[in-house]
C-alpha cells in the first residue's frame, strides 16, 4: 500500500498519496490549479509559471506541477499574489500572441483563452508583438504557426517521450522557439504524423491542418470508440458534426495504449468517403460488375450456398468485431453447414498462442521483455506498442530486446540480445535457475545444456529484479516465451490484427480447410469477408463473393459485391492484444446502404430458411472469459507463420491507404527515402 | 660560481594573444644561441607560466637569478636580446622596461591561495605542479583521509560555492555522501560566462592541476569514481591544458583506476559546452553533458540526490575546487581565518572597467570594495570621479560610491542589493550611463535566456523594450513604476537563477540612480552623456582654432568651416558618433 498523507488546499482538506505533486492532489479535490505546460504523468516542467502557488510557512509561492505534497501542508491557489503574478504572465504572453479569437480553431478549447476570460484580461497591457515566424503547411496533415506558440513544451516532451524526436526548442531569448532539426517543415523532419502533439497542444500552434471551420469543440459529438486498422486496437474519440466525422483524437479512457494513435488511425478516416467506396451491392453480368439491389443479391447468394454446402469456403479478416465474427461462425457451420471457415489470423498465428495470451498494463510493468518482434512507428507496424515501450522506458521502465534482426527500438533498449530467440530464452531460464529461481523440472531439463554468457547474465539479472515483467512475442516464439513465465512475468502474443485475439476466443477458426487451402486450391463458392491479402480470384474458384466497404482488386474479380461498413459505421466489441474488451461505437450512419456483416449473415440465412439471431452480449462474453492455461513446452519456433508484417498491415489496409492523406503520406516518405 | 636563472613568460590567454609564444621562443633561442650552459656554468632555463592577472601589462617576463625575481613588463619578441644580453648574461636589469613599483603594489595586497601557482609553475606540466607540493593534498586524502574526516574539514573550513550562490560547499559533499548509489558524480562547472569575468579560465589555463587535485579530493569525500569538468569550447587553452593534465595524471596514476596505489578509482573526462551562458546553471549544464538541450529544470531533488543521469551529483565551480588541495594541506581553521565569520577564506576577481590596474585579483573576503578598488585597483583612471561598481555579472547589481565600504562577502553584497557572483567586477566612472549599463546586462541576460519560462523569455525583453524607449528619449511618465513591477514579478516567478536575478541590474540602479532614470525621462537628458539620441555636440566658437582635425574624421560630413577660423557642426546630419570629441585636441566640443 503507499502511503497517504494529509494536506488541505484551498481549505479542503486532501488525502493524496505520497509523490504526489499539488497540482494532482488538487484535482482530487476538484480544485484546478491554471496550468500551460503541466502534462499529467510526466515530471513538472516548470515553463508556464502559471501552477504557482502559496504554501504557509514558505517565503514565496512554489509550482505546484513540481512540488510534492506534504504531511500538513496548507495550500493556498487563489491569493491575491498569486493571482497577480498569473495576470502578468498571460499578460506577457498575450503581448506575442494573436487575439483572433473570434475565428481561432480552438476557441472554446484553448487553455490560454479560458485562463485570459478567469483573469480578466482582454489585451495585453504592454505594446503588442508580432514575431513574423511563417507557418508550416506543406503537409495535410498538421498545421504548425508557430505565431501561436506559447513555448510550454507539451508537444516537445510527448513527442521525446515516445521516442519520435522530431520536436524540439531551439534558439534563445524572445527568439526561441519550437522547431524541428534546421528547423524544417515536418514533411522533412523524420515526423511520422502521429498527431500526438496536436493533442498536447493548448492552443492554435499546432491544429490539425484541415481544422478551420469544421466547427468548434463543443458543436461535435464525441463518440469513444477503437481503430480497427491493425493490432494495436488503439482507443479513439471521434468528432462528428452534422453526419460527418471532423476529427478523431486518441481516446480518454485511461488504461487504453497510453494516449497514443498513429497517422493511419487518426488521419486515415476521409477513406471513408473515397470514390473507391462500395455504396449498393453489385453482380458480375457479361463480365462486367453491375449495380444490383440487396434482394436480389442475396438471394443469389443464398442460392449459391446452398447449392455449394460445404464446399462453400468462407475466409474473413481478423479486423472484424466479435459479434461478426460469432455470427460468421454461426453462418457458416449452421446455416450453410461448412466446416470451412478461417481467419488471416492462421497467416501469422496459431491458436493456442491468441487463446492463452495473458492479460497486462504496460504502464504497470517494470521489465518489458520483447522477443522476435519488430515494432515500429515509421514503418508503421504496431507504432502504438512502440510508442508505448519507449514512453515506459523513459518513464523508468527497462527494455530487454531479443531479436534475430536489426530492429529500431533496439535504440531504446536497456540491453538487445543478438541471435536465435530460442536459444537466448533457453539460456536466460538456466541462468534464472543458476541464480536459484524457482522452474519446474520438465523446464530444468530443457535448459540444462544451453550457455550462458556475459550478455545472458545481465539479461537474466534485469528479469530477476523486476518485480512485473511483462513479455511480448511473435506468435511463433509464444511457447518458448511462456515458458519464462513459468519462472516469473507474464506473456502475450502480439497478432497484427485488432482481433486476432477475439476471433480464436471467438472460434472463428476453420474445423475444415484452412485460409490458404482455401485460396491455393479455390473453393466451390469463396466467401471473402473484409480486406484480406488476397489480389488473385483464387483458381478452381466457381462463385466469388467479396463482402467489404471499398472496392479492391479481389472485389473487381468477384461474381457479387456487398457492400459493408467501416468502423466508424458500425458497433460491437474486440479483444486487443492486451486482453481487454474494447467497445466500438458506431459514430456516423452507413454510407450508401452499406451494412454490418452481421446484418447481411442474418440477412441471408433469412432466404436459405434457417433464421439466425444476432449474437448477444452475453454470449460474446461467455465465449471471451478463458483463463489462460500455461504450462511447461518444448522450446520450438512454430512453422508457417513468416509474412512480412509490414506489407501484411498495408495489404488489410489497401483502401484506407488509398484516402487522400495518407496517400500523400507515401508519397512523402517515398520521396525522401530516394 | 653557479646561477639558477629562471625566465617564467606570461602564457595565459592574454599572454599568448600579446605574443608570448614568440617571446618565449626567442628566449629559448637565446639560452641555445649562447651555449650559456657551458659559458658561464649557470643552469638556465625559459618556461611559460599561467596568467598572474595583470594582463593589461602583457607581455610579463619574469627574470629570477638565484630566487631574486625581476619582472617586465610590455616585452616584446625585439626586446628579449637586451633583457638576455644585460641582464641574464651580465646581471644588469633594464631598468626602463621593469614593471615596476604599481605591479609590486597590485600583487603585495592581495591573498594569494587559489593564485598562489599562477604565474609561477608551468602548468603543462605535471612535475612543475608536483614540485610546489601538489597532489600531495590527494594523496593523503586518498591513502590517509576517511570521506566522513575531509567533509568535516572542508565544512569547518567556511569554503563557500565560488560558483556565486555560495552554498556550503562541506553541506554539499556531506550530502553527496550520504546519499547510497552504484554510480555518483563530481562535476566542475568550468561554464564561466559572464561579461567580463575570466577568472576560472586563468586558473584553468595557470593551474589545472589544482582544479583536478581539487576534485579527486571530492570524490574521495563522496564516494564517487567518475567526474566530468564542463567548460566552454570558447576557452581552448584551457580545454588544451586540462586535456593535457588529465592525461599527465593517467601516466602518474593520480587518476583511473586504483589511484596512488589505493583501492579507489576516479575517472575525470572533459565536456566541452557551446558556450550558452544558462548552461553555467547546474540543471542547464547536467542536461548539456546528457546530451540535450541546456535548459534548466524545476527542482524536485537536489543535485546530490539526483543529477546527471538522475544519478547523485556534486556539482562546484572551478575556484571552489581550487581552493581545496590547499585547505587539506593548511587545514581548515587556517582557510577559515582568512575569511569571515559566515565565509571563509578568499575570493578572486576580475576587476575591469575604469579603474586604473585592470586584472584578475584574489583578497580575503571580508576586505572593503574601497581596498580593492583603490589599493590595489590603483584607483580610477584618467582622474575621474567613481560612479558604481557592478559586481556579479549580468545578475548582479551596482553599488554606489556610498556603500564603497561595503565588506565583499555573500550577505553583505546581497544587503547592497547586488551579489557576490563568480567575481566579476565593474569599476564604472563619471562618465557612464547608468541606464545604459543596465540595458547593457539585460540585452545580455534576454540574449541568453533558454526561452523555457515565460517571464525570462517574454518579460525580459518587455523590460528591455522599456530600457530601449528611456534611452532613446522616449521614456514616458509611469515606465520607472513598470519596470520595477516587471522587475520583481521577474525575480519571484522565473525558474532558474538566470531569471530571478536578470532584473538585478534595473532594480539596483533604480534603487541608487533614480534620478538619471527621471532625467532621461522627464528631461530627456542623459546626466553622462552617452545615450546617444539625448547628447548633442557643438563646437565652442572661442576655443576652436580650426585645425580641421574634427571635420577630417566626421564620417557624416557634418562639420563645416574655412582652416583657421571656428567650425561649425550641423545638427541635422550628426550621427552623434563622438569622433569629433575625441579628436579635438582643445576640447573645443561641447558634448551634452
Amino acid at each position: 500500500m503507499e502511503k497517504k498523507v494529509k494536506l488541505q488546499i484551498d481549505g479542503k482538506e486532501v488525502i493524496a498519496p505520497e509523490g504526489m505533486n499539488l497540482l494532482d492532489a488538487g484535482h482530487l479535490v476538484d480544485v484546478f490549479i491554471p496550468n500551460l505546460c503541466y502534462l499529467k504523468g510526466m515530471r513538472g516542467f516548470g515553463a508556464c509559471r502559471l501552477c504557482l502557488v502559496e504554501v504557509e510557512g514558505l517565503k514565496s509561492p512554489v509550482i505546484a506541477c513540481n512540488t510534492k505534497v506534504r504531511e500538513g501542508m496548507v495550500v493556498h491557489t487563489q491569493t491575491e499574489k498569486v493571482r497577480n503574478i498569473r495576470r502578468f504572465i498571460l499578460d506577457l504572453i498575450l503581448s506575442i500572441h494573436p487575439l483572433d479569437c473570434m475565428t481561432c480553431t480552438k476557441a472554446g478549447i484553448c487553455k490560454l483563452q479560458e485562463y485570459a476570460y478567469e483573469y480578466e484580461l482582454k489585451n495585453t497591457s504592454f505594446i503588442k508583438k508580432k514575431m513574423g515566424y511563417p507557418i508550416d503547411q506543406i503537409n495535410p496533415f498538421i498545421r504548425r504557426d508557430p505565431e501561436y506558440c506559447i513555448l510550454c513544451g507539451r508537444c516537445v516532451r510527448v513527442c521525446k517521450e515516445q521516442g519520435t524526436n522530431v520536436l524540439d526548442f531551439i534558439g534563445r531569448g524572445i527568439n526561441a522557439e519550437i522547431g524541428t532539426a534546421y528547423n524544417k517543415s515536418l514533411r522533412e523532419s523524420g515526423c511520422t504524423f502521429c498527431g500526438s502533439c496536436v493533442d498536447a497542444c493548448p492552443v492554435n500552434a499546432l491544429p490539425e491542418a484541415d481544422r478551420w471551420r469544421k466547427g468548434r469543440e463543443w458543436e461535435y459529438t464525441k463518440i469513444p470508440s477503437v481503430c480497427l486498422f491493425c493490432g494495436n486496437g488503439c482507443d479513439i474519440l471521434i468528432s462528428v458534426k452534422d453526419g460527418g466525422i471532423q476529427k478523431i483524437n486518441t481516446g480518454e479512457k485511461p488504461g487504453s495504449t497510453k494516449k497514443y494513435i498513429c497517422a493511419y488511425g487518426r488521419f486515415g478516416y476521409d477513406y471513408i468517403e473515397d470514390r473507391t467506396r462500395i455504396t449498393t451491392p453489385l453482380k458480375r453480368e457479361n463480365d462486367t460488375l453491375k449495380e444490383t439491389t440487396w434482394k436480389e443479391a442475396l438471394s443469389i447468394i443464398a442460392a449459391k450456398l446452398k447449392e455449394a454446402g460445404n464446399e462453400t469456403g468462407f475466409i474473413s479478416t481478423a479486423g472484424i468485431t466479435n459479434e461478426d465474427a460469432l455470427a460468421l461462425k454461426r453462418f457458416a457451420k449452421n446455416v450453410v453447414k461448412t466446416k470451412n471457415f478461417d481467419t488471416t489470423l492462421s497467416l501469422y498465428s496459431d491458436i493456442h498462442s491468441m487463446k492463452d495470451s495473458q492479460s497486462a498494463l504496460i504502464t504497470n510493468s517494470d521489465l518489458i521483455i520483447l522477443i522476435g518482434l519488430n515494432p515500429s512507428q515509421w514503418s508503421r507496424v504496431l507504432p502504438a506498442l512502440d510508442a508505448s515501450i519507449r514512453k515506459r522506458v523513459n518513464r523508468g521502465g527497462k527494455l530487454l530486446v531479443i531479436t534475430s534482426a536489426d530492429i529500431k527500438i533496439e535504440e531504446a533498449a536497456t540491453l538487445t540480445l543478438k541471435g536465435d530467440e530460442i536459444t537466448i530464452l533457453k539460456a536466460i531460464v538456466k541462468s534464472l535457475i543458476d541464480k536459484g529461481l524457482k522452474a519446474d523440472i520438465q523446464l530444468e531439463n530443457a535448459v540444462k545444456d544451453a550457455v550462458v554468457t556475459e550478455d545472458i547474465e545481465k539479461a537474466a539479472k534485469l528479469v530477476e529484479e523486476a518485480q512485473n515483467p511483462v513479455i511480448f512475442t511473435s506468435p511463433s516464439l509464444f511457447d518458448s516465451s511462456a515458458n519464462l513465465t513459468i519462472i516469473k512475468g507474464k506473456v502475450i502474443a502480439v497478432g497484427f490484427e485488432s482481433n486476432s485475439r477475439g476471433v480464436a476466443l471467438i472460434g472463428l477458426t476453420t474445423e475444415g480447410k484452412s485460409y490458404s487451402d482455401m485460396v491455393n486450391k479455390g473453393m466451390k463458392v469463396l466467401y471473402v469477408i473484409g480486406e484480406v491479402p488476397l489480389n488473385a480470384r483464387p483458381s478452381h474458384t466457381d462463385f466469388l463473393i467479396v463482402q467489404t466497404s471499398h472496392f479492391t482488386e479481389l472485389a473487381e474479380q468477384a461474381d457479387i459485391v456487398l457492400p459493408s461498413t467501416t468502423q466508424y459505421e458500425t458497433e460491437g466489441t474486440i479483444i486487443d492484444y492486451l486482453g481487454r474488451l474494447k467497445k466500438l461505437n458506431r459514430a456516423i450512419d452507413p454510407i450508401g446502404t452499406s451494412k454490418t456483416h452481421r446484418d447481411i449473415f442474418v440477412a441471408i440465412s433469412k432466404i436459405m430458411k434457417s433464421p439466425l439471431k444476432k449474437p448477444s452480449e452475453n454470449e460474446i462474453n461467455k465465449l471471451i472469459k478463458v483463463k489462460p492455461k500455461l504450462s511447461f513446452n518444448p522450446f520450438i519456433r512454430r512453422d508457417g507463420f513468416e509474412i512480412a508484417p509490414r506489407e501484411f498491415i498495408e495489404s488489410i489496409n489497401a483502401s484506407v491507404l488509398r484516402g487522400r492523406r495518407l496517400a500523400w503520406l507515401k508519397e512523402a516518405v517515398a520521396a525522401i527515402a530516394v | 660560481m653557479e646561477k639558477n636563472i629562471i625566465i617564467k613568460v606570461c602564457m595565459g590567454t592574454g599572454g599568448v594573444a600579446s605574443g608570448g609564444e614568440e617571446v618565449l621562443a626567442k628566449f629559448r633561442e637565446m639560452i641555445t644561441e649562447s651555449n650559456l650552459n657551458a659559458k658561464i656554468s649557470s643552469n638556465c632555463h625559459a618556461q611559460k607560466v599561467g596568467c598572474r592577472g595583470f594582463c593589461s601589462k602583457d607581455v610579463l617576463v619574469d627574470v629570477i637569478v638565484d630566487d631574486v625575481k625581476t619582472t617586465y613588463k610590455h616585452i616584446k619578441p625585439d626586446m628579449v636580446e637586451r633583457i638576455f644580453n644585460e641582464h641574464v648574461i651580465n646581471g644588469v636589469p633594464v631598468n626602463e622596461w621593469l614593471a615596476g613599483p604599481e605591479y609590486n603594489n597590485f600583487h603585495d595586497k592581495q591573498t594569494k591561495v587559489v593564485l598562489s601557482h599562477c604565474g609561477d609553475i608551468d602548468p603543462e606540466d605535471i612535475d612543475s605542479y608536483i614540485a610546489v607540493g601538489g597532489y600531495n593534498a590527494a594523496k593523503k586524502a586518498v591513502l590517509e583521509m576517511a570521506p566522513e574526516e575531509i567533509v568535516n574539514i572542508i565544512k569547518n573550513s567556511n569554503l563557500r560555492g565560488r560558483g556565486g550562490a555560495g552554498f556550503p560547499t562541506g553541506l554539499k559533499w556531506e550530502l553527496g555522501l550520504r546519499i547510497k548509489s552504484d554510480v555518483k558524480y563530481v562535476i566542475c562547472n568550468g561554464d564561466e560566462g559572464d561579461p567580463g569575468a575570466f577568472m576560472d579560465r586563468s586558473v584553468m589555463e595557470g593551474d589545472p592541476h589544482s582544479v583536478i587535485e581539487g576534485m579527486i579530493i571530492c570524490a574521495k569525500a563522496t564516494q564517487s569514481n567518475s567526474g566530468y569538468i564542463y567548460v566552454r569550447a570558447e576557452y581552448p587553452l584551457a580545454v588544451k591544458r586540462l586535456q593535457m593534465a588529465i592525461e599527465q595524471c593517467l601516466m602518474k596514476n593520480f587518476l583511473g583506476n586504483n589511484i596512488f596505489g589505493s583501492d579507489f578509482s576516479f575517472d575525470l573526462k572533459i565536456f566541452q559546452g557551446a558556450g550558452a551562458f544558462v548552461c553555467g546553471e547546474a540543471t542547464a549544464l547536467m542536461r548539456s553533458i546528457e546530451g540535450k538541450r541546456g535548459m534548466p529544470s524545476p527542482k524536485l531533488w537536489r543535485s546530490a540526490e539526483r543529477g546527471l543521469w538522475d544519478k547523485p551529483t556534486v556539482l562546484n565551480n572551478v575556484e571552489t575546487f581550487a581552493n581545496v588541495p590547499k585547505i587539506i594541506l593548511n587545514g581548515a581553521n587556517w582557510y577559515r581565518k582568512l575569511g569571515t565569520e559566515r565565509s571563509g577564506g578568499t575570493k578572486v576577481f576580475s576587476l575591469s572597467g575604469k579603474v586604473r590596474n585592470t586584472g584578475l585579483v584574489e583578497v580575503p573576503l571580508g576586505i572593503s570594495l574601497r581596498e580593492i578598488i583603490y589599493d590595489i585597483g590603483g584607483g580610477i583612471e584618467g582622474g575621474k570621479n567613481f560612479k558604481a561598481v557592478q559586481t556579479g555579472g549580468p545578475s548582479g547589481g551596482c553599488i554606489p560610491a556610498e556603500l564603497l565600504d561595503t565588506e565583499v562577502d555573500y550577505e553583505s553584497l546581497a544587503r547592497a542589493g547586488s551579489i557576490m557572483g563568480s567575481g566579476g567586477m565593474v569599476v564604472l566612472d563619471e562618465n557612464t550611463c547608468m541606464v545604459n549599463t543596465a540595458k547593457f546586462f539585460l540585452e545580455f541576460t534576454q540574449a541568453e535566456s533558454c526561452g523555457k519560462c515565460t517571464p525570462c523569455r517574454i518579460g525580459t525583453k518587455r523590460m528591455l523594450e522599456i530600457l530601449e524607449r528611456i534611452t532613446s528619449g522616449k521614456g514616458k511618465d509611469g515606465d520607472i513604476e513598470l519596470l520595477e513591477e516587471l522587475g520583481n514579478h521577474i525575480r519571484a516567478t522565473s525558474l532558474c537563477g538566470l531569471g530571478m536575478t536578470a532584473a538585478n541590474p534595473v532594480l539596483s540602479t533604480l534603487k541608487y540612480f533614480r534620478d538619471e532614470y527621471i532625467a532621461h525621462i522627464k528631461e530627456k537628458r542623459c546626466p553622462a552623456a552617452v545615450c546617444r539620441d539625448l547628447i548633442t555636440f557643438t563646437i565652442i566658437e572661442e576655443l576652436c582654432k580650426g585645425c580641421g582635425s574634427c571635420k577630417r574624421v566626421c564620417p557624416a560630413d557634418a562639420i563645416r568651416g574655412t582652416r583657421k577660423s571656428p567650425h561649425r557642426i550641423d545638427k541635422e546630419l550628426c550621427i552623434k558618433c563622438g569622433s569629433c570629441f575625441d579628436a579635438c585636441k582643445f576640447k573645443a566640443i561641447l558634448k551634452v
